[in-house]
């Protein structure tokens, strides 16, 4: 009895630790698979300049990455975009509930990392695509949305979500 | 600059703290040298004052407005007071651990000083501590660095504190509930390396004991609060949602709550030690059990910080190692430790510890609740929750069975057994009154809940037996406990106001354009909807609808406002309260409806402010516990 009991007070604790350690693996993994296979919504907006966008525009590997110049967070993500975009990754902007003169002005300001940014001030296409706030980034192949950070986007998470599913996109083509 | 200095002391300190650890187990080997438990008491004390001067720095830049600093950036506001600046600190993850492991240093720092150097504990408790208190700062500057910068510029405004966080109540609810939760890593440290020294003729109760209480102490004030701040600002009416933060908190409550009961019976009568023990060790486990789920976004909850995996294991894996070596000595020391002495049946210990066995029991059943959701999830994938009905029928019978031997309790003896006919006695008048008084509750009520009669029985028995005792002590001058008979009071009538809200109170939806007034019911004669404004504030928008009502006969004025925030958008309820003896009168204001109406829902909550007396009195009454302890 004394010998089980001693037994169950380590085993226990062990048993609960791998079961929460499973789940927290888990949660990851859905994740990452969660946007399997999501058309991109159709887009019938302007980019900032005031030209349509061009619907083959998101052909190819293109990060979406919602923004606005009210959003401190963006500056925060701002000099890690600049840094993917000197590495030629190509980077959409969404600018989302912002006004067109405060969003040029602080691309003027900050430097644009972005090819284009959609001008989206009543965030219609954010509501197509989910979107909870800015920031937020999406990865798109072929207008085939594959992933989704929420938050600022830093190098831990591009390397550890967006990055994989770049790769498996690029052998699969 | 300061930025830079903070990180680099929090830095130096891990370092230290590290220093202490390899120093000792590199001479663990070899014979004890008495300068080695000076030296690393120094290196000890110094880490601890690295860690509270870079916590000094952090808040002087928070109050500095340095927008450099990611998180101050995106937590802060240069439009906020300071006070706010201040709080904002913890408003978030990074910060807020970052004043847990403050909180963490200060308690061991002072427990540690207090021990004499010769005390045959103190090396082992030193190291525990050391290894805990690094494990956390590693934690901090690894997975969650609050000082990292915005670069190469920083931001010219901060992002702002959540609004519903800019509230006294709720800048103080979480210091004073992380002051409650790693105060107990003093009984947790200490009881390890009391297990690891061997010596069991050792008496460890007194070293500890009011540690314990006050950490105790903070822990019920930082719930109550909790529960009071989302009471009044979060506009629902509810005062405990079973929510799994509230859950987790609750859990290492109802664990300090027995340790402290069994300590109480293991210092009077030497027996449960090992029972203590454990508890002793499961209340930090708990607390730790509780930083996991809100800080690994396990469990979506209003509570949690940002989910991130990485933090979650890291946590998941130092708790897991530390709660795993105190228990792997415990059992290992179990056989030794079975003290041979057995507790008197029908003695004031044997019904103490059958209570501590359903402390135990609740604890598993919230832990059942809390981790059931999560299982399924894991086996189906299907989202399950679980709530009030789970624990609400759990607790009534635990509830009752508790009251029942705490109001036997309190005339029993210490090692004595008492005589059958005595208890009759006693218990026959409580039990008596507690059945008039159901009777008469539903006489004048004519609701019937079986749930919540028992719970109102359950704190009417507690309340009648410590009013008896307490006349009986007036006028008979028979000894008190006026600690114990003040936190009890506190906890019947806890049991008995949160019932007796259950039964009593009530909601209504009106719908109402500016200027009409319509009659509610018996109570609320008239309820008059007189304007609505609309106006500026310092960094929000408000609408304020002003109402008057003629309640039992008695006019009055409510202003509950909608307000919308600036900086982010969003929009908060202030419900506006009218209290009375008996009852609150608790009105929020909801949306603009087509036709001009406004909808408002007003609730009549009965007893609900006799829910933080009580816990005022239960705090109360282990204060006097703590002083009647120095004075003796």
């Amino acid at each position: 009895m004394n010998h089980l009991l001693r037994f169950l007070i380590v085993l226990l604790p062990i048993v609960a630790l791998i079961f929460f350690a499973k789940i927290l693996l888990i949660d990851e993994e859905i994740q990452l698979s969660n946007y399997d296979l999501k058309d991109f919504p159709e887009v019938q907006l302007n980019d900032l300049n005031g030209n349509p966008v061009q619907s083959d525009s998101l052909k190819g590997i293109k990060v979406l990455n919602v923004w606005a110049s009210w959003c401190i967070t963006c500056l925060v993500e701002h000099p890690f975009l600049t840094k993917l975009s000197d590495q030629n990754i190509q980077i959409i902007g969404l600018n989302y509930k912002d006004s067109d003169l405060k969003a040029n002005a602080w691309l003027k300001k900050h430097g644009n990392p972005y090819l284009f940014s959609i001008y989206d001030p009543r965030g219609d296409l954010a509501f197509e695509l989910g979107v909870t706030g800015a920031p937020e980034s999406y990865l798109i192949v072929n207008n085939q949305v594959l992933g989704h950070i929420q938050g600022e986007m830093d190098q831990r998470k591009w390397d550890t979500i967006f990055l994989p599913l770049i790769q498996k996109a690029k052998q699969g083509s | 600059m300061i930025g830079e200095i903070s990180h680099f002391l929090s830095l130096s300190a891990v370092l230290l703290l590290s220093l202490v650890l390899i120093f000792n187990l590199f001479f663990s080997f070899s014979k004890i040298h008495p300068n080695q438990l000076i030296l690393s008491m120094r290196l000890f004390n110094q880490a601890c004052w690295l860690v509270f001067i870079s916590f000094g720095m952090y808040v002087y830049l928070a109050i500095s407005d340095d927008f450099s600093i990611a998180y101050i950036a995106s937590h802060s506001n240069s439009q906020l007071p300071i006070f706010y600046k201040i709080t904002s600190i913890w408003s978030a993850h990074e910060g807020s651990m970052f004043l847990w492991i403050v909180f963490l240093t200060a308690w061991s720092i002072l427990f540690i000083n207090s021990l004499d150097n010769n005390h045959p504990l103190k090396k082992f408790t030193l190291l525990m501590l050391s290894l805990i208190i690094l494990g956390f700062l590693l934690f901090l500057l690894l997975t969650s660095n609050p000082f990292e910068r915005i670069l190469p510029f920083g931001a010219l405004e901060g992002a702002d504190i959540n609004p519903v966080l800019q509230d006294p109540a709720l800048a103080i609810h979480p210091p004073m509930l992380y002051l409650g939760y790693v105060g107990f890593v003093i009984s947790f440290s200490f009881i390890t390396a009391y297990l690891i020294n061997g010596n069991f003729e050792l008496q460890w109760e007194q070293d500890i004991k009011n540690w314990s209480l006050v950490a105790w102490i903070f822990l019920t004030i930082g719930i109550a609060l909790g529960s009071w701040w989302a009471y009044y600002e979060l506009g629902w009416g509810g005062y405990w949602f079973w929510d799994p933060v509230e859950n987790v908190a609750l859990m290492p409550w109802l664990a300090a709550t027995a340790f402290m009961h069994s300590m109480f019976a293991s210092s009077k009568s030497n027996v449960l030690k090992t029972w203590t023990m454990f508890l002793g060790i499961l209340i930090f486990a708990l607390s730790l059990f509780g930083a996991f789920i809100v800080r690994s976004g396990i469990i979506d909850s209003v509570h949690s910080f940002a989910n991130d995996p990485e933090r979650g294991l890291y946590l998941l894996g130092f708790s897991g190692l530390i709660t795993l070596l105190a228990l792997t000595i415990f059992a290992y020391r179990l056989p030794v430790l079975n003290s041979s002495k057995l507790v008197v049946t029908g003695s004031k210990e044997s019904f103490l510890s059958m209570n501590n066995i359903l402390m135990i029991t609740s604890i598993f059943s919230i832990f059942l609740g809390v981790t059931y959701p999560l299982i399924i999830e894991s086996i189906n994938g299907e989202k399950v929750s679980i709530g009030p009905p789970y624990y609400n029928t759990i607790f009534a019978p635990l509830i009752l069975i508790a009251a029942i031997f705490i109001m036997i309790s309190v005339d029993a003896l210490w090692q004595r057994s008492m005589p059958l006919r005595k208890l009759f006695i006693t218990t026959a008048t409580p039990i008596m009154l507690s059945l008039v008084s159901i009777y008469l509750i539903w006489w004048t009520t004519s609701v019937f809940s079986i749930l919540a009669y028992i719970g109102v029985f359950s704190g009417l028995l507690i309340l009648f037996s410590y009013l008896l005792r307490i006349i009986n002590n007036l006028f008979n001058k028979k000894f008190i406990n006026k600690g114990s008979a003040i936190a009890h009071t506190g906890l019947g009538l806890l049991f008995f106001a949160v019932s007796m809200n259950s039964i009593l109170s009530y909601e209504k939806n009106l719908n109402l354009a500016p200027g009409q007034s319509i009659s509610v019911d018996n109570s609320i004669q008239e309820f008059s909807f007189n304007d609505i404004r609309v106006f500026k504030a310092s960094n929000h928008d408000v609408i304020s609808a002003e109402v008057l009502l003629l309640q039992d006969d008695k006019e009055i004025s409510l202003n509950p406002q909608k307000r919308k925030y600036a900086t982010r958008g969003q929009i908060t309820s202030e419900s506006s309260i009218y209290t009375n003896f008996l009852k609150d009168t608790y009105l929020t204001v909801g949306d603009q409806l087509e036709n001009n109406s406004w909808t408002f829902s007003l609730k009549i909550n009965y007893f609900i402010k006799w829910i933080w007396f009580s816990a005022g009195l239960m705090v109360l009454g282990m204060l006097l516990t703590i002083f009647k302890k120095k004075a003796s």
